[in-house]
């Protein structure tokens, strides 16, 4: 009962069935009453033209003529019956169709009255019976009542009503089945937009568009403009809460600096080693903590892909100025119009600290390889950052994968960025890898796959 | 050398200032982004240090707007903002090297120096120019091999005229790197010091290093020679 087509579609089935039972009996009451009184219609019918057929003897006793207007009296099996008592109770006429047949009509009605009963044959056939008693003076001057009946069998009429029956049952049937058909198709028309709304939710939360749009039926216009507006100030929250958080990472930096800068006037000393030491870990907390991927912060709703090449082209520029006497040469190999599902500056981040490392330790050449999946919008990425160096050891790769090991001893305050590097894969469910390039060096493979599709690299 | 520093936070200005001076290099200092701007345009600077988060204008500004008027001397950002994203703004914006703040101030020296050496083409931090040979991390001065002790006045003048070698470089500019303010500008004291660098690296008047050319200053003369 938690889909609501499923509930619509009981309810009006139950309504269905309600309306149409009642509707049937009405109609079947209706039809069988009508039959009935044209039974009787035609059996007053048949009745008038056996009184009118009755003729008086030379005594003036009522007789009737062998033949009848009415053919089916004469047939047997005909089922209609007709009879002629006088006062004896004793029939004096019987037509031929109900020649060795009991009609139990019962006693005589009151003179002049027509009554209607129902009879049974011995072997069951149900009949519809009328009886007229007149009061007949015979040629003596006599009044000597005679009761004329006739009555028919109800076979026909029961079988027309069975027909009846079948037809009504059949047609509501069919009725009943193309309205449910129907409405389900109503209802998914009428679901549709709530079907919509919810696939754009979807959207929204993977990123694949920035908020909902507006060609949703008038009853879900605030819904969905009320969801854009949570969407919007969630976003606007986030912002606010990673400005926040940079502008203490921002103010506090500035004095730590100062008190190394201060304390680095003074002469060495064993109390000075202390300080930096100190404010080297302050620092070192304060970056780890503040450098937390934007996704942490704000989540991945509503975040747009972005095109990464042209921002990746200027980080090549501010490296290769960095590493001026170096002159590293640094090779990109970018797919066409790769976009990171994701916070540019989580990217940035990532190529930023893979390839600071690699321009660090290389000798000559570093290598970026980016590809994005077969369906751009999927969200799959691979990045492969590989230099010349002198490559990562096995075991300081594992040990480098853990939280707060500075990858490089040799560059106090730069310990982190694999760290983080790691941090903002694991935020985008990610994976990453340290191996050997065919360089010569370390070669780190980033793939972010999104969720249910599969990780390994495209060939 | 001249350098420029723009910073807001007092204490760290006036701290890596004195130490900045203490290493040998002429230092004006500006609190703000617009002082600091009109410094870096008026003044003769070798290099500057630029907060990003400065007050009045942003470093990134100053930085751009150096740039745009032709000013080429290298640019240090000092940044405490560390996402690469601000850094790569930074370097973009015409800024050469970064550090992160906190620092250690061997570090900022280390980065100040590289980035003068290489704004005079050296590539490596060891200056070879025939037999002479500067190494400027340490401030150690060698002629064929021995070492030569100089005066911090001497090494300032020495360094200024080796990475620039080959250019001329003016009296007066060399009066107005080695003090931090005006100083009887026309004494004759860097006739002097040049006098003695002259005597120290050269007693036999073999090698000639530095050339006088008269009216116009002076210039060391010596083939460089790149290591690669």
């Amino acid at each position: 009962m938690s889909s609501l087509s499923t509930r619509l579609l009981i309810s009006v089935s139950l309504l269905l069935l309600f309306f149409f039972s009642v509707t049937i009996v009405v109609l079947d009451i209706a039809f069988r009453d009508a039959g009935e009184q044209a039974q009787e219609d035609i059996l007053d019918g048949q009745l008038m033209s056996l009184l009118a057929a009755a003729e008086p003897n030379i005594y003036g006793e009522l007789q009737m003529p062998p033949d009848l207007p009415e053919p089916r009296f004469s047939n047997v099996d005909s089922g209609l019956y007709g009879e002629l008592r006088d006062n004896s109770g004793e029939p004096v006429w019987k037509s031929q169709s109900a020649l060795g047949l009991e009609l139990p009509y019962g006693d005589p009605p009151g003179a002049g009255e027509h009554r209607f009963s129902r009879l049974q044959l011995s072997d069951g056939t149900p009949l519809m019976a009328l009886s007229l008693s007149v009061e007949w003076e015979l040629a003596s001057g006599e009044l000597r009542p005679y009761t004329f009946s006739v009555s028919e069998s109800l076979d026909s009429f029961h079988a027309q009503l069975a027909r009846f029956r079948r037809q009504l049952f059949g047609w509501f049937g069919a009725v009943a089945i193309i309205m449910l058909f129907s409405i389900s198709l109503v209802m998914r028309s009428l679901l549709r937009p709530l079907r919509q709304i919810e696939k754009e939710i979807t959207e929204v939360e993977e990123g694949k568009r920035g908020s909902l749009s507006e060609s949703f039926p008038t009853e879900l216009h605030g819904v969905a403009r009320n969801l854009n507006v949570l969407i919007g100030s969630e976003r606007a929250r986030s912002e606010r809460y990673r400005n926040t958080l940079d502008n203490l990472a921002h103010s506090l930096k500035t004095p730590l600096a100062a008190i190394l800068s201060v304390v680095s006037e003074q002469p060495k000393s064993e109390v000075n080693a202390k300080v930096e030491e100190q404010v080297q870990r302050m620092n070192d907390i304060v970056r780890y903590q503040l450098r937390k991927p934007a996704t942490l912060v704000s989540g991945t709703l509503g975040v747009a892909p972005v095109a990464v090449e042209g921002e990746l082209l200027r980080l090549v520029d501010g490296l290769k100025k960095v590493y001026r006497d170096k002159q590293p040469d640094i090779r990109l190999d970018i797919g066409h119009d790769v976009r990171f599902r994701g916070d540019m500056g989580d990217f940035m981040e990532l190529c930023g600290n893979l390839l600071d490392n690699a321009c660090k330790w290389c000798r000559k050449k570093v290598e970026l390889c980016l590809r994005a999946g077969d369906d751009n919008d999927s969200g799959y990425l691979n990045m492969i950052v590989s230099d010349d160096g002198p490559g990562i050891p096995q075991e300081a790769a594992s040990q480098l994968m853990q939280r707060g090991v500075r990858l490089d001893e040799s560059a106090p305050g730069h310990g982190i960025g694999l760290a983080v590097v790691k941090d903002i894969v694991a935020s985008y469910n990610g994976k990453i890898t340290i191996g050997r390039s065919p360089l010569g060096g370390a070669e780190i493979s980033i793939t972010i796959a999104p969720e249910g599709r599969s990780s390994s690299s495209p060939t | 050398m001249r350098l420029l520093v723009i910073e807001d936070d007092t204490t760290l200005r006036e701290s890596l200032c004195a130490q900045l001076a203490t290493a040998g290099f002429g230092v004006e200092q500006a609190g703000d982004g617009k002082e600091g701007l009109y410094f870096g345009l008026e003044y003769p600077v070798d290099l500057a240090i630029v907060d990003l988060g400065l007050p009045e204008i942003s470093g990134i500004d100053v930085i751009r707007e150096l740039r745009r008027k032709g000013k080429t001397y290298p640019v240090l950002i000092l940044t405490a903002r560390d996402r690469w994203q601000d850094k790569v703004d930074g370097l973009s914006a015409g800024a050469d090297d970064y550090v992160v703040k906190p620092f250690q101030t061997e570090e900022v020296l280390a980065r100040v120096n590289a980035l003068l050496r290489r704004s005079g083409g050296w590539a490596s931090s060891v200056l070879n120019a025939g037999p002479v040979s500067l190494d400027t991390s340490r401030q150690e001065l060698k002629v064929n091999g021995s070492a030569i002790e100089l005066t911090s006045y001497e090494y300032r003048i020495i360094e200024h005229l080796m990475i620039r070698a080959g250019q001329v470089i003016s009296k007066s500019e060399l009066t107005d790197r080695l003090y931090d303010q005006d100083f009887e500008r026309d004494s004759n004291v860097i006739e002097v010091f040049i006098g003695r660098l002259r005597k120290k690296m050269d007693p036999d008047n073999t090698i000639k290093p530095i050339e006088t050319l008269r009216g116009r200053g002076y210039r060391f003369s010596l083939e460089r020679i790149q290591s690669e």
